[in-house]
């Protein structure tokens, strides 16, 4: 008997060294100290306590770089370029990497470890992303898969940001979905109306971050988003603008109507809606009362598939169809800049119809998230 | 059979919702690679490859993405319809592989039956032989699937 106590205390005793041993080994061999991270060669820097993802640590700082996956490097979207102190490509980051980024030392920032001064480069914008915290005031149920959510900010209580641009909104765990993830919406909202924003979205199917929208979110719930970022907004020229948007890709561009409104914009304007039915169409008022307060825009909704015995009599068929047949007759078509948010298959349609008709690629604008 | 580590993560995200709203194995409680197995055994019996069945979900997918979500007539049984939506989704598996969030639909216009698959449904049949467990939502029973995509 005293032989089994003497060797299950000896046994625990060895157990008891080996997990202090690892706690230390832990604390000394992986301690990198402070680290200092500078940021566009010294536009921001600051120290930190080395060890974290270079994501994570910026995060922490409060710098937000476009992330889908919550940094499990499998979006490839937080890229940042960096001078100094990131060590080789990782197998991880491989895949993401085309050759020219290879070369200018463009790393994904969620794979790679801050362990010793690291010298980056972001675009200059993303130092003033910030982090905001709303509550979702109202849902609007528009169609049986498309829902408004209007979110009021509470800290900051106000954001500033070029209509067209897109947020992210966090998704944090809930039940059947134990971790945060992030995922784009484009705000659709009034611009002057700085106290909060309007997102639309559609139901994706076993979407994680839909799902939460759709199913798990309340009013009044508290909802994290950050942001803005995106290079889809209205250029400053006199050029005539085509819009094409797809169900949910109504969203930036109804901001950016707002935004002509409140800017008196006096250009020429058409926009292109495709819905598949009748039962698709949303905001086709809103849209109608743009044309009365704009100077020059029409807007035409096409729908692709009209229920049968519908009494649908505007424009049928594929929207980039239909928006090709009008725009042939346009004699200063090539004058156009073309405005694009959907699917990544109607863009792609989109933007071989402007192509063909003689718009030039660099006054093809759209963010395409993916 | 004892899995490896790397089996066993992978299991783990599979199970997890880290990349899916439901995971990929629902409420199977087999392991991954029983789940394989009995569907390789079926298709089998079926006499398909996963490969003959990826290359023909992939043919019927891409007829009828031109129409743009909408519904479109393949031959003279099917009506199939794509639908696309913003984003990647990841392979599970560990190599970089990411596909368009895109699902097809298809309907059998003589049986009348329904049955749709993702972009990744498609990638994980043909290099993983995995149709995904019993209860997750795109799971598809690989019976369902030959009768469906081949008949005539």
């Amino acid at each position: 008997m005293g032989t089994i106590i003497i060797a299950i205390v000896i046994i625990s005793g060895v157990g008891a060294f080996l997990a202090t041993l690892l706690v230390f080994a832990e604390r000394v061999i992986t301690n990198y100290g402070d680290v200092e991270v500078d940021i566009n060669k010294g536009d921001k820097k600051f120290t930190v306590r080395g060890g974290g993802s270079l994501l994570e640590t910026l995060t922490n700082q409060k710098i937000f770089i476009p992330s889908a996956c919550g940094g499990r490097g499998t979006c490839g979207y937080c890229k940042v370029k960096v001078l100094e102190g990131a060590g080789t490509l990782l197998p991880t980051e491989e895949p993401y990497m085309d050759a020219q980024e290879r070369a200018e030392g463009i790393r994904l920032s969620c794979q790679i470890k801050v362990r010793n001064k690291i010298e980056i480069e972001i675009p200059g914008d993303l130092l003033t992303i910030r982090e905001y915290s709303c509550t979702c005031e109202k849902i609007i149920d528009y169609t049986y898969d498309m829902k408004q959510f209007n979110l009021k900010l509470v800290e900051p209580t106000s954001i500033t940001y070029t209509p067209g641009q897109y947020i992210q909104l966090l998704a944090p765990a809930y039940e059947g979905s134990p971790e945060e993830v992030y995922r784009a919406y484009s705000i659709s909202s009034d611009p002057a109306n700085k106290s909060g924003i309007e997102l639309i979205v559609r139901r994706v199917p076993d979407g994680i971050c839909t799902t939460y929208l759709f199913d798990h979110l309340k009013e009044d719930d508290t909802v994290r988003v950050n942001g803005p970022y995106g290079k889809f907004y209205l250029r400053d020229t006199n050029a005539p603008i085509i819009f094409i948007a797809g169900g949910s890709g109504i969203a930036p561009i109804k901001c950016i109507l707002h935004h002509m409104k409140n800017t008196t914009i006096k250009r020429k304007a058409v926009f292109f809606f495709g819905v598949r039915t009748t039962k698709d169409l949303f905001l086709v008022e809103e849209m109608k009362q743009f044309e009365k307060e704009l100077a020059d825009f029409t807007f035409i909704p096409v729908v692709s598939q009209p229920e049968e015995g519908s009494d649908w009599h505007g424009a049928t068929g594929r929207v980039t169809t239909v928006a090709e047949e009008f725009l042939k007759r346009m004699p200063t078509v090539s004058d156009c800049e073309g405005y694009l948010c959907g699917s990544p298959g109607m863009i792609d349609s989109a933007v071989k119809i402007l192509a063909d008709l003689g718009i030039p690629e660099d006054k093809h604008y759209y963010d395409k998230f993916s | 059979m004892k899995k490896s580590p790397q089996q066993d993560k992978l299991e783990a995200l599979l199970r997890s919702s880290k990349l899916s709203a439901c995971g990929f194995l629902g409420e199977d409680k087999r392991s991954l690679w029983e789940i394989i197995d009995a569907d390789a055994t079926e298709l089998e019996r079926l006499g398909r490859t996963r490969e003959d069945v990826a290359a023909r979900m992939q043919e019927l997918t891409d007829q009828a993405v031109p129409a743009l979500g909408d519904w479109v007539k393949v031959g003279k049984m099917f009506q199939v319809c794509v639908d696309d939506n913003r984003g990647m989704i990841p392979c599970p598996w560990p190599h970089a592989v990411r596909c368009l969030k895109r699902i097809t639909t298809i309907h059998h216009l003589k049986t009348g039956k329904t049955v749709r698959w993702s972009d990744l449904n498609i990638h994980l049949i043909k290099e993983h032989g995995f149709f995904e467990g019993k209860g997750a939502p795109f799971r598809i029973e690989p019976k369902d699937l030959v009768d469906s995509i081949f008949a005539s």
